[in-house]
């Protein structure tokens, strides 16, 4: 208890004094609210703000939380796919990596084209950027058996799937859990940058309005809304993390 | 004449393409009796561990024969006649000591193949765990983990037991007192067993039959026979026999050393 306190303690600490010293800057330069608003007047706008904000929360989770399910489980096959089937492999892999070279922010009008201004759309943004971590992740994960383990599958004449299932896929786990925490903050960003490009709401929509209109308040309540997201997932992510793979902590 | 356990006739094993091949041991002749303790000695690149591996199917045979119980390796791996302990434990850290000993049982067909398999928890048992069933691997020592890959090996009731320098990563108390046990199992249990190992004592200790290679090609420098000087396979570690088998065995691996 007092150990998880101490844990606790630091980043707050470290947290509140950047937050102090964002409200001096505000208060001592007197900047003006519409140029970059103080501490306080982001909570009270938050207050304010609360049931746009929660409305336009709602697509947003959906699509980063149906993007993250969407790319991780593509990810997942594919790495078991390659794992298995060598030729696949070099046929493909490089494929997705020049893939991933393509700007997101380029993507996005593409799939805005093909599927309109739908939810869908921005699944597959939020999807494609959890995609590629996770693949390389997972890769590493099933290919993370040491030769005299895959000896030992072997002397017990285990099938592939066996061998699969029992040794390669345990093994991945830490590997796909540190995917799923990158993936977890990511999907949220690609569903803003998607909805940024086109959608008719949406944290990236509020950004984007409340940008031109001067709302600089509303702007930073909605990246501080869209952090909570990410955050949340994250946390999801590290809990069911230490549930899963108990066996490698002390 | 008891059944046998193996034969191998003119064996070798060539890593490699042809013309940058590597001959890990070549000509390798050899007959073991069922039940037998088999010791496998020499300097390191004679082949003594890719041997064993010959003989449990890990790796093909380039060259000769070899028959276990009377089939091909793989029918005797397919048919879960072997079993196999490396030197580093290769237990699975998500899994606890019992489970990590019901893993023969749970793959490779275990059912299919009709064989009785002997009880897990009788096995922790044997080898001095009880009571560690539901510990993981990462709170045993080294020595309690080589106990349970010793115990895994065993619970599919194998006719014959490969190990790979089991004890090697092992201090040299930890390693005697394992050495001993491994004994008392053998006596119980009856499977043959074919051990790898560089260290001399225990090679006088555990073997009826030592077989000491050398390397530069890997090959059978010659197979020392104690059946008749440790009756039972006993001896005293501090006994005058004792010393006069290894300075003998240190005597011939020092010649295979020399050729290498």
């Amino acid at each position: 208890m007092v150990s998880s306190l101490k844990n606790w303690l630091w980043p707050v600490v470290g947290i509140v004094s950047l937050l102090v010293l964002w409200h001096a800057a505000v208060v001592v330069f007197q900047v003006k609210t519409f140029v970059a608003p103080s501490p306080l007047a982001v909570v009270a706008a938050l207050w304010t703000n609360r049931w746009l904000l929660l409305n336009n929360l709602y697509p947003t989770a959906l699509e980063a939380i149906s993007g993250f399910a969407l790319g991780n489980t593509v990810a997942v096959l594919l790495a078991t796919l390659f794992i298995h089937s060598q030729t696949l492999r070099r046929m493909y892999f490089p494929a997705v990596v020049i893939f991933n070279t393509i700007p997101i922010i380029a993507l996005s009008p593409i799939l805005i084209l093909i599927f309109g201004l739908t939810v869908t759309s921005k699944v597959i943004i939020a999807a494609i950027i959890c995609l590629f971590p996770t693949l390389v992740n997972m890769i590493r994960g099933f290919e993370a058996v040491s030769a005299s383990e895959l000896e030992l599958m072997r002397i017990m004449a285990a099938s592939r799937r066996e061998v699969f299932f029992r040794l390669r896929l345990p093994r991945s786990l830490p590997f796909l859990f540190s995917a799923l925490r990158i993936a977890s903050t990511t999907c949220v960003i690609g569903a803003i940058v998607s909805e940024w490009i086109g959608a008719r709401d949406g944290i990236g929509v509020l950004i984007i309005q409340s940008t031109f209109e001067y709302r600089t308040e509303v702007l930073y309540a909605s990246i501080v809304t869209s952090s909570a997201l990410a955050l949340t997932l994250f946390g999801i992510v590290a809990l069911v993390e230490a549930a899963a793979v108990r066996w490698r902590t002390n | 004449m008891a059944h046998s356990a193996f034969s191998l006739h003119e064996l070798g094993v060539t890593f490699g393409l042809a013309d940058r091949s590597v001959v890990a041991f070549r000509d390798v002749s050899l007959e073991a009796e069922a039940g037998q303790f088999i010791v496998l000695i020499g300097p390191s690149g004679c082949g003594k561990s890719t041997l064993l591996r010959t003989i449990g199917d890990l790796l093909p045979a380039s060259l000769g024969l070899v028959s276990v119980f009377g089939t091909e390796p793989r029918s005797a791996r397919m048919e879960r006649k072997i079993s196999f302990v490396f030197q580093d434990a290769t237990l699975l850290p998500w899994r606890t000591v019992l489970q990590n000993v019901q893993l023969p049982l749970q793959v490779g067909g275990w059912r299919k193949t009709g064989r009785p398999n002997r009880s897990p928890e009788d096995m922790i048992a044997l080898v001095g765990l009880s009571g560690r069933e539901n510990a993981y691997p990462r709170e045993l020592s080294g020595g309690q983990r080589q106990r349970v890959s010793i115990a895994r090996a065993l619970v599919t009731n194998p006719d014959i037991l490969l190990m790979d320098e089991p004890f090697g990563a092992l201090d040299e108390i930890t390693r005697d007192r394992l050495n001993e046990e491994l004994l008392r199992i053998w006596r119980e249990i009856g499977t043959t067993i074919v051990f790898v190992t560089h260290g001399l004592s225990e090679a006088a200790f555990l073997g009826e039959k030592v077989v000491v290679m050398s390397a530069n090609p890997g090959r059978i420098m010659q197979v020392v026979d104690l059946t008749e000087r440790k009756p039972g396979n006993r001896i005293d570690r501090s006994s005058a026999e004792f010393f006069e088998i290894a300075s003998e065995l240190r005597t011939i691996l020092h010649r295979a050393y020399g050729e290498a």
